[in-house]
Order: C-alpha cells, then sequence, then structure tokens
C-alpha cells in the first residue's frame, strides 16, 4: 500500500501521491471500516424475539392466575374446550403449508394485526378484573404487549415494510353483546388467553426465523479495496 | 247512597237470572269468561307473565271474582300447578298474574289456561266456573340458537342458600352428556328425552365470577355453561349511630357487614333518609356517611339507613336529638406553664361549638401511667388549672379531654403532655451504716449507704459529703466530698470516739445529715451466736434487748455466700422492735446467712447484741469429706476429716455417716447396723451426730480381709451424695511374728550362700570330687550282681602295676576332648601333669602308688613331675555323663558314646595317652579291636573307670601298646609300684 523505500523517479512520486488520495478517498465506503452506519434490522429482531420469550414467560403466571380467578373448568390443566363464541379472536393456528408459504412482510403484518387485536381485548379483561392484584398484573402484562408491539413496528420499519392501517370503523372493542352469556364470555377469556400463548409461541418462532435469515454470513466482512489506477 | 244500593242490587238480580238462562238454553259462554290471555316469559326472572281482560261486565261495573290457572309442561295434559287467583274485575281493565317457574323456561314448553268464578257476596249464588280458556303456550325454546347444548338458567343471581335447579336442553339426543357444577359432576332428573334437570340445594358463595356449572358430551366435544352467581346475603346494617362535632355536620357510622358485591351484581348500596325533612343522600362510603345540618335549626332527626342490592333491602332507624349528639374535637395546644417542684399551670384549647356553648374538660395528671389527679373543668375556649401537690424532679403526664356540656353524650378524644417538675432539696437523711475492722493497728471504718429513693432524694443527688468529728478531743472538722454514684468511703481513725455526719446533696442543697457514733475501740464483743430459721419470706429474725435506753437496731448480713466478697447489708429498726424479717432477692436456697444484730444507743453508737446464721433452705451437703485413714491394724483402723468445714456446707451439719462394707456374709461389727444403699447393696452404717466429731475408730474388725468405707455429712434435709468408697485391707494378725522370723532366716541363707560362692572349689573338693570313690560307686553291685558275684573292688594297695607307658609326643598339641573341648582348649598348661592315684580307702596309709601319666588337659611339654599333685581320682567324662552311669546301661551307652565321638574327632595317632583301665577285659584291651568291639569300656584316651580285678582274670594278653607304656611308667619312677 505505502510507496515502497528507496529512491523512486520523480513522475513515480506522482503516481504514488495519487494512489494514496484515491485509497483514503475509498475509506468511508468499506463497510468494515464504518462503525457510525446503521447496524440493521438484526437487534431489533433479536431484541423482539426476547421480548417475545419473555412474554411468553409472564403470561405462564399470568394465566395461571386469572385462570384460577375463572374457576373450574377453566384452571383445569386438561380443560380443552371447542371454540365457542370468541370468533373474533385472531387466530394463531395456521396450516404449515399456509405459514411456510409466507413471506416476512406478511408474517409480521399478522403478528402486527393479531397483537393490536389482543391487547386491545387484554385491556377490557383489566377493566373487568374484580381484585386489585389482577388488575396490576394484567395491566403490567398489557404494557409489555404494547412494547413488543412496537417492536414489531420497529422491525417492520426496519426492514422497510409499512406498518397495516387499520380500516376505519373496525377498531376492535371489547364489548360483550347482551346475550353473552357470563359462562361464554368466561369462555372468550380462557380463549384469549390460549390465543395470546399461541400467538407468542408462534411469534418466537417467526422472529428467530427472521433472526437467522438477516445474520450476514460469517466470513463476509472482509475488506476489499479495488485499486484502480494500478 | 242506601237508595241507590238497593237499585244496584235488584238490577243485578234481575240481570243474573237473564244471563243464566240464555246459557242454559244458548249453551253459549259465559260472559264473564277470561278473554284475551296473553303470555310471556321473563327469562331472566324465570316468570310467566299473564295478561287478560274480562270484556263482559258491564260498565262501571266491578265483582269480585276468582280465576282458576291452569299450568301444564311440556304437554297440556302434563298439569304442574293449579291457582285460584282472587281479584276485582272491572269492566276492560286487564288483570295480571304472574308465576315463578323453578324449572329455568327455557327447558320446557309451558301451556296455560283459565277459567272465571264471580265470587262477590252481593250475588247469591255465584258458584259456578266459566269455560276453560284454550291453552296458550310459552315456550322459550324458540328463541335458543343453533348451538347443540345449551344449559339454563343464564347468569342467574341467587342469594346463599338458595335452592336452584338447573337443566340442559340437547338438540342431539344422546345420553352422554355429563354435568359438572365448579368441575364436580351432577346428576339429575330426566325431564324429557332432550331435557334433564338438577336441583342445588343451600347454594353457597365460592367467588366473586360466579360458580361455574357445565355440561358436555363426553365425546362430542359439544359444551354449553352458566354461571350461577350466588351473592351473600346482605345483612342488616349493625351499630348504627349519627354524631356531630360543631352542629353544622352530622356524621352517621355503622357496621357494613359482609360485602355482597359480585360480578354480577355491585357491592350493596347505602342510602341515608331523613323522615322529618325528607331528604335523602346516597352514602359513597360502605361505613360512613355525612349529613349536612340544616340551617333552620332542625333539633330532631329521624334517620334511615337502607343498604340495599339487587336481590334484598335492609334498612334500620334512629331517632335523636342534634345537641344529645355532639363529640367535640379532641383539644388542641396542651402545654404546661409555670412548673415548679410541687406544682404547676396547664394550659389548653378547644373547638368552639356553636354560640357560647361551654365544654367540660376533664384534665387528668398521671405519674408511672396511673392517674393519680382529676380535674374537671368548664371552659368556652380557653382551658387554664393549676396541679398542684406534685413531687419535686418527677415526670408527669397531663391529658384532657373535654364533652359538651348542655347534654354529655361523648368525651372528646385525649390529647397528652409530659412535663417534669423542679427539683427540690433531699428530704430524708441517707441511710448509714458501718463496718469497723483493724487495718494495720489503726481502727478503719467503712462507711456505706443507700442511695436515696427517688422520693426522698427530689433531684439527682450530684454528692455525699462526709463530716468526721472528734469527740474525745477537739480538733478541726474533717470534710470529705464523694460523688454521687459512690455508696461507701472508708476511714482511718485513731483510738478516739469519732461522730461522723453524712449528707446527700443535689442541685438545690443537702439532705438531713445521717449521725452514727464510732468508737476507737472495735470491740469484738463476744456475743452468743444463734440460729434463724428461713421461709418463703425470708428470714425472721428476733432478739432480746439488751438496754432499755436503745434507739434503734440494726441488723446486718452480707448478701452473697460466704467465699464470696461481703455486699454489706443492714436494716434500720426502731427502738420498740425486738423482731424483723429480712428478705432479699439475693437469698438463694443452700447459702448459710450470718446475720449480726446490733443495738443503736442514745449516743447512737452500736453494740453487737446476737449473731445469729440461717439457710433460706437447707440442702443436704453437696461434697463429702477428705477422709484419712490411718492407724490400721488387724482389728481396727482410724477415719479422720480434720479439714473439713461445716460452716460452708449448704445446711447446718448434723452428723456424719460412716459407711463400712464388711466381705460377703461378715456382720456389721458393733456400733454399726445394717442399712441398705440405694444401689440395692447391703453395708453397715454408723452415725455420728456430733458435726464437730471428725474423727472415727473403726474396732472390731477381722484380720485379712477386705473392707470399704465412706464418710458422708448429713443435714436436716439428707445426707452428702454416694461417693466411692475406699478400699482397705486389714492386716493378718502374725505377720509381725513372721516378720521377726523370716527375716533373720533369710539374711543367714545370704551369708551361707555367698561363702558357698567363696568357697565352692573348696567345697567342690570336699563334696563332689572329680574322681569319685569307687567304694561308693553303685556299679560296683551291678558288676556283682550279673557278671561276677566275686568281683571285688580293686584296691590300690593290692595292685602291683605293671607299667603305664607314656607316649610322648614331640610337638604339643591341643587335645580336643568331646564334652569338655571348650574347657581343654581354653585352658592350656604348659607341663605335662603327673597325677598321683591316690587310694580312697580309710585304710590307706602313706604314699600310694602314684600313676604318672598325661593328662588331656596337660601339655606334654610341660611332664614336670614337681607339679603334681594329688588329684582324686574322676573320670574325664563330660559332667553330664556322670549321674546316668550309676546303671550299667548308661554306663555302657555312655561309654560307646565317648567312643564314637572320639572315633570321630581325634585321629587314632594323635592320642598321645593310651591308658590302659584295670577293669579292662582281656579281650577289650586291644585297641586295634576297638572298632569292632565298641561296648567295650576300651578307650584310646580317656581314663578308664579302674577297677580292681581278680587276678585270675587279670590276665590280660600284653598288647604292643600297653607294654610300652608299661615301660615307660617304670622308667620314670618307682614309687608307683
Amino acid at each position: 500500500m505505502l510507496p515502497a523505500a528507496g529512491e523512486p523517479a520523480a513522475g513515480d512520486s506522482w503516481g504514488m501521491l495519487a494512489c494514496l488520495c484515491a485509497v483514503l478517498w475509498h475509506l468511508p465506503a468499506v463497510p468494515a471500516l464504518n462503525r457510525t452506519g446503521d447496524p440493521g434490522p438484526g437487534p431489533s429482531i433479536q431484541k423482539t424475539y426476547d421480548l417475545t420469550r419473555y412474554l411468553e414467560h409472564q403470561l405462564r403466571s399470568l394465566a395461571g392466575t386469572y385462570l384460577n380467578y375463572l374457576g373450574p373448568p377453566f384452571n383445569e390443566p386438561d380443560f380443552n374446550p371447542p371454540r365457542l363464541g370468541a370468533e373474533t379472536l385472531p387466530r394463531a393456528t395456521v396450516n404449515l403449508e399456509v405459514w411456510r408459504s409466507l413471506n416476512d412482510r406478511l408474517r409480521l403484518t399478522q403478528n402486527y394485526e393479531a397483537y393490536s387485536h389482543l391487547l386491545c381485548y387484554l385491556r377490557g379483561l383489566n377493566r373487568q378484573a374484580a381484585t386489585a392484584e389482577l388488575r396490576r398484573s394484567l395491566a403490567h402484562f398489557c404494557t409489555s404487549l404494547q412494547g413488543l408491539l412496537g417492536s414489531i413496528a420497529g422491525v417492520m420499519a426496519a426492514l422497510g415494510y409499512p406498518l397495516p392501517q387499520p380500516l376505519p370503523g373496525t377498531e376492535p372493542t371489547w364489548t360483550p353483546g347482551p346475550a353473552h352469556s357470563d359462562f361464554l364470555q368466561k369462555m372468550d377469556d380462557f380463549w384469549l388467553l390460549k390465543e395470546l400463548q399461541t400467538w407468542l409461541w408462534r411469534s418466537a418462532k417467526d422472529f428467530n426465523r427472521l433472526k437467522k435469515k438477516m445474520q450476514p454470513p460469517a466470513a463476509a466482512v472482509t475488506l476489499h479495496l479495488e485499486a484502480h489506477g494500478f | 247512597m242506601a237508595l241507590f244500593a238497593v237499585f244496584q242490587t235488584t238490577f243485578l238480580l234481575a240481570l243474573l237470572p237473564l244471563r243464566t238462562y240464555k246459557s242454559e238454553v244458548l249453551s253459549e259462554p259465559l260472559p264473564l269468561t277470561p278473554e284475551s290471555l296473553k303470555v310471556s316469559v321473563n327469562s331472566t326472572r324465570q316468570r310467566l307473565h299473564l295478561q287478560w281482560t274480562v270484556h263482559s261486565l258491564a260498565y262501571h261495573q266491578e265483582l269480585k271474582m276468582v280465576f282458576q290457572i291452569q299450568i301444564s309442561r311440556f304437554k297440556t295434559s302434563n298439569v304442574i300447578w293449579v291457582e285460584n287467583y282472587r281479584t276485582t274485575v272491572k269492566r276492560n281493565r286487564v288483570l295480571h298474574w304472574s308465576w315463578e317457574s323453578k324449572l329455568p323456561l327455557e327447558c320446557a314448553a309451558h301451556f296455560i289456561r283459565m277459567r272465571s268464578m264471580v265470587d262477590d257476596a252481593r250475588i247469591p249464588k255465584p258458584g259456578f266456573w266459566s269455560n276453560w280458556s284454550s291453552w296458550e303456550e310459552a315456550d322459550a325454546q324458540n328463541s335458543l340458537g343453533h348451538d347443540p347444548l345449551f344449559v339454563f338458567p343464564k347468569d342467574k343471581l341467587v342469594e346463599e342458600g338458595s335452592n336452584v335447579t338447573i337443566c340442559y336442553v340437547s338438540r342431539i339426543h344422546q345420553d352422554n352428556i355429563s354435568c359438572y357444577l365448579e368441575g364436580v359432576q351432577i346428576y339429575g332428573e330426566r325431564l324429557d328425552r332432550s331435557v334433564s334437570a338438577f336441583e342445588l340445594k343451600n347454594v353457597s358463595f365460592i367467588r366473586k365470577k360466579g360458580t361455574n356449572v357445565f355440561c358436555k358430551v363426553d365425546q362430542g366435544g359439544a359444551l354449553g355453561g352458566i354461571v350461577l352467581f350466588v351473592s351473600k346475603v346482605l345483612e342488616e346494617p349493625k351499630d348504627f349511630s349519627c354524631e356531630t362535632q360543631d352542629l353544622k355536620t352530622l356524621t352517621c357510622t355503622w357496621d357494613p357487614g359482609s360485602d355482597t358485591g359480585l360480578s354480577k351484581q355491585p357491592s350493596q348500596s347505602y342510602t341515608l333518609f331523613e323522615s322529618f325533612s325528607g331528604k335523602k343522600t346516597l352514602c359513597k362510603h360502605r361505613n360512613w356517611c355525612n349529613w349536612q345540618v340544616a340551617q333552620d335549626s332542625q333539633e330532631t332527626y329521624n334517620f334511615t339507613l337502607v343498604a340495599e342490592n339487587y336481590l334484598r333491602k335492609r334498612s334500620v332507624s334512629i331517632l335523636f336529638n342534634l345537641t344529645q349528639r355532639v363529640h367535640p374535637m379532641t383539644p388542641y395546644n396542651l402545654f404546661p406553664k409555670n412548673v415548679r417542684a410541687t406544682n404547676a399551670t396547664m394550659t389548653w384549647k378547644v373547638h368552639s361549638i356553636g354560640n357560647n356553648s361551654t365544654l367540660l374538660c376533664r384534665l387528668e395528671l398521671l405519674a408511672e401511667g396511673k392517674v393519680i389527679q382529676q380535674h374537671n373543668v368548664s371552659i368556652k375556649v380557653n382551658g387554664e388549672y393549676l396541679l398542684s401537690e406534685l413531687e419535686p424532679d418527677t415526670e408527669y403526664v397531663a391529658r384532657v379531654r373535654c364533652a359538651y356540656t348542655n347534654h354529655f353524650w361523648k368525651w372528646s378524644e385525649l390529647i397528652s403532655q409530659k412535663f417534669n417538675t423542679a427539683e427540690a432539696a433531699p428530704s430524708e437523711a441517707p441511710d448509714v451504716w458501718r463496718n469497723m475492722k483493724m487495718v494495720s493497728g489503726h481502727p478503719t471504718v467503712s462507711l456505706f449507704w443507700k442511695p436515696l429513693s427517688k422520693v426522698h432524694a427530689n433531684g439527682k443527688i450530684l454528692f455525699y459529703n462526709v463530716i468526721v468529728e472528734n469527740l474525745d478531743k477537739p480538733s478541726r472538722l474533717e470534710v470529705l466530698s464523694i460523688p454521687a454514684p459512690a455508696r461507701s468511703t472508708e476511714l482511718t481513725l485513731d483510738q478516739c470516739s469519732y461522730q461522723i455526719h453524712v449528707t446527700a446533696h443535689n442541685n438545690v442543697g443537702p439532705s438531713p445529715a445521717s449521725v452514727i457514733v464510732i468508737s476507737g475501740d472495735p470491740g469484738n464483743e463476744e456475743v452468743e451466736s444463734g440460729r434463724v430459721n428461713g421461709t418463703e419470706d425470708g428470714f425472721s429474725v428476733s432478739w432480746k434487748p439488751q438496754s432499755g435506753d436503745a434507739t434503734g437496731y440494726v441488723v446486718e448480713w452480707c448478701d452473697g455466700p460466704q467465699d464470696l466478697p461481703c455486699v454489706l447489708q443492714w436494716k434500720n429498726l426502731g427502738p420498740n422492735t425486738t423482731s424483723t424479717v429480712i428478705s432479699s432477692g439475693a437469698f438463694r436456697p443452700g447459702v448459710r446467712y450470718n446475720f449480726r444484730i446490733y443495738e443503736i444507743s442514745a449516743k447512737r453508737m452500736a453494740h453487737l447484741l446476737e449473731k445469729k446464721a440461717g439457710y433460706l433452705e437447707e440442702l443436704a451437703p453437696s461434697d463429702n469429706p477428705q477422709v484419712v485413714m490411718s492407724n490400721l491394724t488387724s482389728h481396727s483402723f482410724t477415719l479422720s476429716w480434720k479439714d473439713y468445714s461445716t460452716e460452708s456446707q449448704p445446711g447446718f451439719i448434723q452428723g456424719y455417716h460412716v459407711y463400712l462394707k464388711p466381705k460377703a456374709g461378715e456382720q456389721c461389727p458393733p456400733a454399726f447396723e445394717k442399712t441398705v444403699l440405694p444401689e440395692d447393696s447391703v453395708c453397715c452404717k454408723h452415725t455420728i451426730d456430733n458435726p464437730e466429731q471428725k474423727t472415727f475408730v473403726v474396732e472390731n474388725l477381722q484380720p485379712e480381709s477386705i473392707y470399704e468405707f465412706f464418710v458422708t455429712p448429713y443435714t436436716s434435709v439428707g445426707e452428702g451424695p454416694l461417693d466411692a468408697f475406699t478400699k482397705i485391707t486389714t492386716p493378718d494378725e502374725y505377720s509381725h511374728i513372721l516378720i521377726r522370723i523370716i527375716l533373720p532366716m533369710i539374711f543367714c541363707v545370704l551369708i551361707v550362700m555367698i561363702i558357698c560362692y567363696l568357697k565352692r572349689q573348696w567345697l567342690k573338693e570336699k563334696c563332689y570330687p572329680d574322681i569319685p570313690d569307687p567304694y561308693k560307686s553303685s556299679v560296683l553291685s551291678l558288676i556283682k550282681s550279673k557278671e561276677n558275684p566275686h568281683l571285688t573292688i580293686m584296691n590300690v594297695n593290692d595292685c602291683v602295676p605293671d607299667a603305664i607307658e607314656v607316649i610322648n609326643k614331640p610337638e604339643g598339641s591341643k587335645i580336643q576332648f568331646l564334652g569338655t573341648r571348650k574347657s581343654l582348649t581354653e585352658t592350656e598348661f604348659t607341663k605335662p601333669a603327673c597325677i598321683y592315684l591316690l587310694p580312697t580307702e580309710k585304710n590307706y596309709s602313706g604314699p600310694g602308688p602314684c600313676i604318672c601319666f598325661e593328662n588331656f588337659t596337660y601339655n606334654q611339654a610341660a611332664s614336670d613331675f614337681a607339679s603334681c599333685g594329688h588329684f582324686p581320682v574322676t573320670p574325664q567324662a563330660p559332667p553330664h555323663q556322670l549321674g546316668p552311669l550309676t546303671s550299667p546301661e548308661n554306663l555302657l551307652k555312655a561309654l560307646e558314646q565317648n567312643y564314637m565321638n572320639s572315633l570321630g574327632e581325634i585321629p587314632a595317632g594323635e592320642a598321645n595317652l593310651n591308658y590302659v583301665s584295670q577293669l579292662a577285659s582281656p579281650t577289650s584291651g586291644d585297641k586295634d579291636s576297638l572298632p569292632t568291639n565298641p561296648p567295650e569300656p576300651a578307650l584310646c584316651s580317656e581314663y578308664k573307670m579302674q577297677m580292681a580285678i581278680p587276678l585270675g582274670l587279670a590276665s590280660a594278653p600284653p598288647s604292643e601298646n600297653s607294654s610300652l607304656s608299661s615301660a615307660t611308667l617304670l622308667g620314670q619312677g618307682e614309687h608307683y609300684r
């Protein structure tokens, strides 16, 4: 890179100087040396993944408390009722083939929309909770879920995907209809928690997949200089 | 009016027969038949509502009628309810009736019909029913959706303890439907092909979120459920009362009881209603409510508190006069003012109530948590009171509460304030006592005083002044100032009498002086000592007064045990006292306390009156004396324990028990009695009842016997611990005599042994010479008996030696002789030995024949005759062969052995001495034949037993060797014959 020692000719000196200038000119373009550049979506995907796992853990404890609050059979471990009511809840279960056929943007969009809805229902749950302790736990979980939504939005923005816009008038609201019996309402609560659990599990998988996809290959960082003119 | 009534009745009576007639003739329904029957269902309340009219009535006509209502379930023929409903009917008036179904209405279709009858007293014979109306169906099932399974009633709210019927409707008509109450299966009654009902009795509250009941098809997956909300029963508010603090606002409070709130039902609400003013207010809190007093000076109030939830209402009322419910606010700004040693002024303020109202305030003074003064003060706003009779330097708490004067209802809350009164001079002289002793020849007085009690100190005692005044000679007063925590001082005085004044000082001044007079002579008066008994309360000490002019008495003692430094305690008593109880928390059982009683004379001098010792509680001795055993004889020994101190024991020692264990089977010695020890062993016991007798002689014992003894003291409580017995053995009765005899004997034997040892050579010669006397040999008798009865001992005198051959070997050599090899090699003689064979017969006299031969032990070169000595002839056999030679077999064996050994170890040519025994038989004399005749006692090198052989027999053929020997012997000396 540097001029060799010795006594070069006068014409050579100018050539060397031009070479040095060219190198200096190209230095900021070398990715490995550019420390102030955008790190990409990798860290935010990782962060989102971590948050998902944390929420999974948090939900485990919250669901236990809430289902006990509902009473049997909802707190029984083998209770697996048909999905009565709760039609408006976004379903996390999807055919594997369909899921595989989704692209990153669709997956992220589905995640974002699902958590937006779930968060809304969850807030309704919080309003109905009779005990202060349960209300605290639910509020804490809602805050965490709000954080996850923001995190997904961040990932989508980093990847250049637009956020899904809610259609006017389709804002989900937690309004149990008058025909909705208390038992069905409890079923809805049960399914809300179950769907949340499934969504979190699915999101963890989605973000793990995305994380691996976005990870640059290990040997990709090489210093490649094109020394034109030599 | 009466006229009108008559007309009406006439009209009705005229009308009714007409109608009856019409109905009978025309068979038409009665005109009073219920019409327009409509049935509606209220699912929430599970009620059927019926409404109908009776059109047939005349205008403005009112009749009392009875309507019989029939209700059927599932089908019209299944009548489940019949009820007669009586009411007054008007023309075109809609009538209502409702019925609550136990079974949820959704689970079954219901059919209703009714008929009517006039039931009016104004009509004389009205008693027949109308026709039934047509059946009306009430079917709530039509409104159900398409789900396969429904459970009813939905979200029912009931009170605790109710009975609830639950049913399910299945559209799939399956039998395998099970229902669960809170996860526990319940069993019900099948009402229809698709309907089953379950009766839940006495339901209880489980959670606010309701009790879950659900049914499911076992394998189909269909599921339906309800939530049954069980509310707690609303209680009547308890302890409802209202009061005012300022006559402006009334505060009503109550105990609400349990909360009946569920997620289906809010908590019960409380409404306060005042009947006089007709006002009401909805209370925001569960247990209290404020009511603004009206400005129109309403005095009496009648409040009703109504508690209400969805299921029930409860109310409670009170009636009161406002001025009788005044509860003043807590007074404030309570402070002490002008606090002195014995008085202080307290000031405080109260919130005014209305205009010119007075309050009764109660001021209380507390000392150490107890109320000691109580004063009532009537005030308007400012209160003030002078508290007197206070103790100096004392902490007090003043507290105030007030009540409405016009009508006492309640005291206000208390307000408290702490304060301390000022100090005053100590009010009492310190209690002083002294202890006198001589130190280095000078009387030394230790002065002790007790700290003044708080009541008398009146402040913090700073120091004590001790003033010493010489009473015998005028001198300057000596003043000592001792800082306060000190409780004693020491004064060294001379032989004079002194008067000592002690005063305690605090910030304000000195206390009165305590005076004590001390004589220069310590005067260790000897007084009688007594005992004092301790009780639970202490020691009850009494004494006899000596002189009549005593001004008081002092009892002195030490609080601790004797072995600890004395913490001097004393108690001052009045002049007329002759007894007291000394109690102290420091007294312990088993510790000896010594009390000294002094009499205080008019001159303030103390004289020792009595000494007492006692135990709070006597204990058994904790240890036993160290017993020394002495003077042991065969019949007695002495025990002594002189070092044992009876003073420092946990009880008064009353004596000692001496235990003695004799050998088995032996009787107890006299003065001992048999007793059984705690470990069930029997032994002898002797009791010494004098605690000062510390020696004991155990007598009448058996000699050479083992005895075990043990000494323990005893008090009134018991004896000391059972220690190990000490074992002794009484000596033999004659042992001393034996010692006197045996010792000299042993000595003599020793002397003899020493002498024998020193003279062992001489003894040997005398007692067992090397060459024995043949006459004494047993061989002789042996030979005599077996071989030759004529065999006799050869007398040397009878034997004429022919010749003794001495082979002179030129070179000196050591001759190994078996058995004595060592001695031979060790002893090397330089001269040949010349041995005279001495006759052993008694009649031998004069020089006998001398056989000079070369002994094996002699060096041939030293064959000096001059060195010849007389030796008793003894076989040169090994010592161990000497004894057994007495028997012929042994003899022969020994000889053979010698021979064989010689063959083995002595070269044939080396044997330089061939001495032929005179005993040798003619055949055995030949040396050459030796190997072939080993039993023959023919030796090549040894001395042979010399025997006298009769001449006839001794004609041994001369051998070469023997002739040579003889020649040599002859040539050497004639004194051998």
